[in-house]
């Protein structure tokens, strides 16, 4: 009987934290979409930290994440060119190249990618900074640390990872047609009607949407997770450790959520 | 302490408790404030920054950031991003813990001479302490 008590006990609890976590995060959201939408929010000092925040999370990595992706892109191409050979199905290897490529496997394993990347640094910064007491000292100076701090990583996470997967599957694209047609032009024509064919309205708003939830879960979920840090130092790479948790079972919940509706 | 810890939005605090931004040099922690509270442009505001670190007699440290700070470039920082708050009162909580590398009354009183410098400076520090502000004062 005791047994069952503290069963039920701790998962009350769990459930509890989860809920609490979850309201943190939509608060949080709600307060950075709303000061998103205020006219003062947009002044030269938040513009100036978004392109800061744009450069360092995906200028600086542009080189790196650019060769990481063609190389994937290259072996995915050619199992599936293989692959498709094998059974006679060639005619559908660039569709197959697209839709596994260019709509699903990119924007995950950028979003991946930011996330190891910027989204750990982020949660790391942002609990050292609520151990330091650094968000006080901003408060104390009317620095609002979510127009200066948050928001621009907010905003700055969402158009990196929307530009790198679509600079990703661009060049995956370019590749497809490459290790299909080779240097020749007469693939062009099937090739350019096959991406018109899967790339309707519906897809590329879905594309977009997913790529932008990307963005959002690498930066928002470690930055309220850095906030929830208690103020003593040993408990910053468990914040970081809970964080990047979170931020895994978002991106794979995304991608899952995003597949059902495609295909379902 | 718990007057310190009261104290309303009119006071510019400088203590240990208020750091200063880690990732950010001396003349962009300073610069935070025109930028935000008056929306200055960045240059002018790394400018007026730049011009309280003058005053202070420390322009060198400008570029510096938190760790690469000895104790009273930090202090210097802190006591900059105070004095451009432009507040009413000028409140110093517990110099001791932040100037553990200089005989701290006497520094604060030489960065309190300096020209420019207007208003008054409030000390907070434990009685104890009393002693070593009486000495810098007869010093002078």
């Amino acid at each position: 009987m005791n047994f069952l008590a503290a069963s039920i006990e701790s998962l009350g609890a769990k459930l509890a934290g989860w809920f609490t976590v979850g309201y943190g995060m939509f608060s949080f959201f709600t307060s950075a979409s709303l000061l998103l939408l205020d006219r003062t929010t947009w002044n030269h000092a938040t513009f100036d930290v978004v392109v800061k925040q744009v450069y360092f999370t995906a200028v600086q990595i542009l080189h790196v994440f650019l060769a990481y992706s063609l190389v994937i892109s290259w072996l995915i191409i050619s199992i599936i060119l293989s692959t498709a050979r094998d059974f006679g199905l060639t005619a559908f290897a660039s569709e197959m190249t697209i839709r596994v490529l260019v709509l699903e496997l990119l924007p995950f394993l950028t979003a991946l990618f930011v996330a190891l990347r910027s989204g750990s640094a982020i949660n790391t910064e942002v609990a050292l900074m609520q151990v330091n007491n650094e968000l006080d000292a901003l408060a104390h100076c009317k620095v609002p640390p979510m127009q200066f701090e948050f928001l621009p990583r907010l905003i700055g996470g969402v158009i990196s990872v929307v530009a790198l997967a679509g600079l990703a599957g661009l060049s995956a694209l370019m590749l497809a047609y490459l290790t299909i047609y080779g240097m020749s032009m007469a693939g062009f024509e099937p090739f350019t009607q096959t991406i018109a064919k899967i790339f309707d309205f519906r897809i590329v708003a879905g594309l977009l949407v997913k790529c932008a939830l990307f963005g959002l879960a690498v930066t928002l979920i470690p930055v309220t997770a850095g906030l929830e840090t208690p103020k003593k130092l040993f408990m910053v790479p468990v914040s970081v450790l809970r964080g990047m948790m979170r931020v895994f079972f978002a991106i794979v919940a995304i991608e899952v959520v995003s597949l059902a509706l495609k295909y379902i | 302490m718990a007057a310190v810890a009261a104290l309303s939005d009119d006071a510019a605090r400088v203590a240990l408790d208020l750091p200063l931004r880690a990732n950010l040099s001396a003349v962009d922690n300073i610069a935070l404030i025109p930028l935000y509270q008056r929306h200055y442009g960045v240059a002018e505001s790394a400018r007026q920054a730049q011009a309280v670190l003058d005053q202070l007699g420390h322009a060198d440290i400008a570029p510096l950031r938190d760790p690469d700070m000895t104790p009273a470039q930090r202090f210097v920082t802190k006591l900059a991003r105070a004095l451009i708050l432009k507040r009413p009162r000028l409140v110093i909580d517990r110099p001791g813990a932040m100037l553990y590398d200089v005989p701290y009354p006497a520094f604060i009183q030489q960065l309190a001479g300096r020209d420019g410098m207007s208003g008054i400076w409030e000390i907070f520090d434990f009685s104890w302490n009393q002693a070593l502000y009486i000495q810098a004062l007869n010093t002078e």
